[in-house]
């Protein structure tokens, strides 16, 4: 018997309808949210797309003012007097600890998404002398234009790496472990990126929150780690199986080899998101919503490779069991 | 041992020069870190120029290169991307709309005379004769070995010509382009025939003089229109912001990781530390020798990097500690952990770097510049997590019995209870066991 020197702390096969059913719960609320997008939307997209993929430009005006939401009622007014059609705004407050250091006053970003703005167009005029009516001192920081062909091909892009990169890991697994791992572990990708998805689709609703091309550079990222996790716990059930396939049943097997790896896995993950969260809360606030997609994708990542993936590929063997015994 | 010591010199010598690197080498910020604009033109087909063709994108190239240079800022980058774009990237902007204002008149390329204005005093007037009416331009010289540049004009360019320098023997014709005059030569007889030369008075042209007419002239002589489809303009106060805000976010996340290390694996985690301190060295001066240009999302995959670059050490760590409370001794014990958990290091780290060539193939210059500093960070994670700690470990922890179990965070009353560690002969005899 492999004795792992203590109790198991979780037991895959014991309670497998039970990770299911977690499993479930983890992912209805966004599949529910990405649904109810879709037909809210006028684009029919599971979530709220920013312009890296429609096409658009986003002006960001950095202020010394806190921005209040009666202030963001009054630009959205004023912006649509000057003719801009329901203007996107979000306003980012900056927790400036390090006014030393940059020299800056900016104290809230208040970015402006409009459709594709031509390059002899007035239009960031316009919007310049509505924010210097509104706040004293505004300064463009910064100008994002995607043109409406670009978002398209931007798009196609991204469906395409991830695609790629999900048949690029299904070819490695295949080749280095059995086809069967592969697809549990490509379940669980889908899994974590259903969830990443789900979470974003809900903030898209609520808070307005839009998905870009860091968006999906995040899921691969997620996808990427999460495997790489799943990969842990499927080399030391092989290793395991080498030993003690004839001494022990397969399910034994596999809770032995997820309590083997457990604190690894935990402490993995635990290193990784401690980086992010510092990303999150001290680093840029362009990358907020970046960071945000990976820590939510690696902390279900190694839920997922833990108690889903490894529940997947002992669900399948009792399977193949049943059969052959009849 | 002699190995050993030999290998900790060599890792000495690699952070010494790794030292050098980041001492010596200025760091390439990206456009999102220092300001700047960046742009992608695409060329638009016109009723006389119907398909994007290489030439046409080379002349377009030169003609952008020529307004941008004359905005004077250093270390513009005007390059073809696929088959009909431009991307375009001005550091240091603080204007950010004036930074695309070049674009938006096309190159002109015009042919003028003399002529007296309403108040009688003489200038430069238009002629009619533009860049439309040429059809290409070429470097030569003349029979006296000088450089020259030719001129050749489409069928109504050559009537145009033919007719303006019949009209302007003896005087002098100005070559135009965009409103700065290039040459004015004179016009000794009218030539027919559509090819023209244009020499320089006095010393002659260089070959740089004349080559870059040659450019500006093919340039102006096929003026396609091109449109933004994509700009990402930074002001400098933003980029400042983000530089110092990914300092404070990296020193916090590395600090939190090392103390997590060290609090959970004891001896060996400051161990790890120290690899991770060498890992980070390493990685910035690879950044500079490379140089890889850093940008926001750069960071961020250099940050992330940190905390996936223990993972080896964790997975070599815990299985280690598993072989001590099977009551391995420790050089056995440390032997193995490296070697069982190689094939899960390599395996899932192989994974990250087909994701990060997938991603640097495929992706926008930010989504490159992220998947380029992750991987190399996978890979240089592989030597400082392996090589660099199991040497340390060795020469730290050398042969002997494990005596305090309390340097590996494991309790006296774990030893001898773990799982029974099965291997075949020639496990053993790799990990140096001795029944």
């Amino acid at each position: 018997m492999i004795n792992t020197g203590r109790k198991h702390l979780v037991h895959i096969v014991k309670f497998r309808w039970l990770w299911m059913g977690l499993t479930a719960l983890l992912l209805i609320p966004g599949i529910i949210a990405m649904i109810y997008s879709s037909t809210i939307y006028p684009n029919h997209a599971p979530m709220k797309v920013g312009i890296d993929y429609t096409g658009g430009t986003i002006l960001q005006y950095g202020l010394v003012e806190k921005v209040t939401n009666q202030d963001v009622a009054k630009n959205r007014e004023a912006l649509e007097k000057i003719g801009i059609e329901n203007p996107y705004i979000q306003v980012l407050n900056v927790n400036n600890t390090q006014q030393e250091q940059t020299k800056s006053n900016i104290n809230s970003i208040i970015s402006i998404r409009t459709k594709f703005i031509d390059k002899d167009s007035t239009v960031p005029q316009q919007i310049m002398s509505v924010m210097q009516q509104e706040y004293s001192n505004p300064e463009l920081i910064s100008v994002n234009s995607v043109g409406p062909t670009m978002g398209k091909e931007l798009f196609k892009n991204s469906l395409l790496a991830l695609s790629l990169a999900v048949l690029g890991i299904i070819a490695y697994l295949s080749f280095r472990f059995r086809f069967d791992y592969a697809l549990a572990a490509i379940l669980g990708i889908v899994h974590d990126v259903l969830f990443v998805c789900g979470v974003f689709s809900i903030l898209g609703l609520v808070f307005n929150v839009q998905i870009d091309g860091l968006f999906i550079t995040a899921l691969l990222t997620v996808v990427g780690f999460s495997v790489h996790d799943t990969i842990v716990v499927f080399d030391r059930i092989r290793e395991n199986l080498r030993y003690y396939a004839k001494k022990m049943t397969f399910g034994e097997i596999v809770d032995a080899s997820v309590n083997q790896t457990l604190a690894r896995s935990i402490n993995t993950s635990l290193t990784t998101l401690i980086t992010l969260l510092a990303l999150y809360f001290f680093g840029g606030v362009t990358t907020k919503d970046f960071v945000l997609a990976m820590i939510l994708g690696i902390a279900v990542g190694t839920y997922s490779s833990i108690f889903f993936c490894s529940m997947l590929v002992d669900f399948w063997n009792d399977k193949k069991e049943q059969k052959a015994a009849i | 041992m002699k190995n050993k010591i030999i290998m900790f010199w060599v890792i000495v010598l690699i952070v010494l020069l790794s030292g050098v690197a980041i001492w010596k080498k200025p760091v390439k910020l990206g456009l999102d870190l220092v300001g700047g604009s960046r742009l992608v033109l695409e060329a638009e087909t016109t009723a006389s120029v119907a398909k994007i063709t290489p030439e046409v994108m080379q002349r377009l190239q030169y003609a952008i290169e020529s307004r941008v240079n004359k905005l004077g800022v250093a270390e513009t980058v005007v390059q073809q991307v696929g088959d009909k774009r431009l991307l375009v990237e001005i550091p240091d902007v603080t204007d950010l709309t004036e930074a695309k204002s070049f674009i938006g008149e096309t190159a002109q390329l015009e042919f003028k005379k003399k002529a007296k204005n309403a108040n009688g005093v003489e200038e430069w007037v238009s002629t009619g004769l533009t860049g439309q009416d040429l059809s290409k331009s070429t470097l030569t010289t003349d029979a006296s070995g000088q450089w020259v540049v030719s001129l050749e004009f489409n069928s109504a360019g050559a009537k145009k010509f033919g007719d303006l320098t019949e009209e302007l023997v003896g005087q002098t014709m100005a070559i135009f382009f965009d409103g700065e005059l290039i040459s004015d030569p004179r016009v000794n007889e009218p030539i027919y025939g559509g090819n023209a030369q244009i020499t320089s008075g006095g010393t002659g042209f260089s070959y740089e003089e004349a080559n870059r007419m040659v450019n500006l002239l093919n340039a102006g002589a096929l003026p396609v229109p091109a449109k933004i489809v994509e700009e990402n303009t930074v002001g400098p106060t933003l980029g400042a912001d983000s530089v110092a805000k990914s300092k404070v976010a990296g020193i916090i996340g590395l600090t939190a990781v090392m103390l997590f290390m060290l609090a959970y694996y004891r001896v060996p985690g400051l161990i790890a530390d120290i690899a991770l301190i060498i890992y980070s060295v390493i990685l910035f001066a690879l950044f500079k020798t490379i140089p890889v240009t850093l940008t926001l999302a750069g960071i961020a995959g250099f940050i992330l990097s940190i905390g996936m670059a223990v993972d080896a050490n964790i997975l070599i760590f815990e299985r280690t500690k598993e072989e001590l409370r099977e009551g391995r001794n420790l050089f056995t014990a440390i032997n193995s952990g490296f070697d069982r958990a190689f094939t899960s290091i390599f395996d899932s780290n192989m994974t990250t770097i087909i994701t990060c060539i997938i991603l640097y193939m495929l992706g926008t210059s930010v989504v490159k510049g992220f998947a380029l500093t992750l991987a190399l960070g996978v890979i240089v994670s592989m030597f400082s997590a392996i090589t660099v700690t199991k040497n340390f470990m060795h020469l730290i922890f050398g042969t002997g019995e494990l005596k305090h179990p309390g340097t590996f965070g494991l309790r006296q009353d774990e030893i001898g209870k773990g799982y029974d560690a099965v291997e075949t002969k020639r496990e053993k005899a790799r990990f140096g066991i001795l029944d």
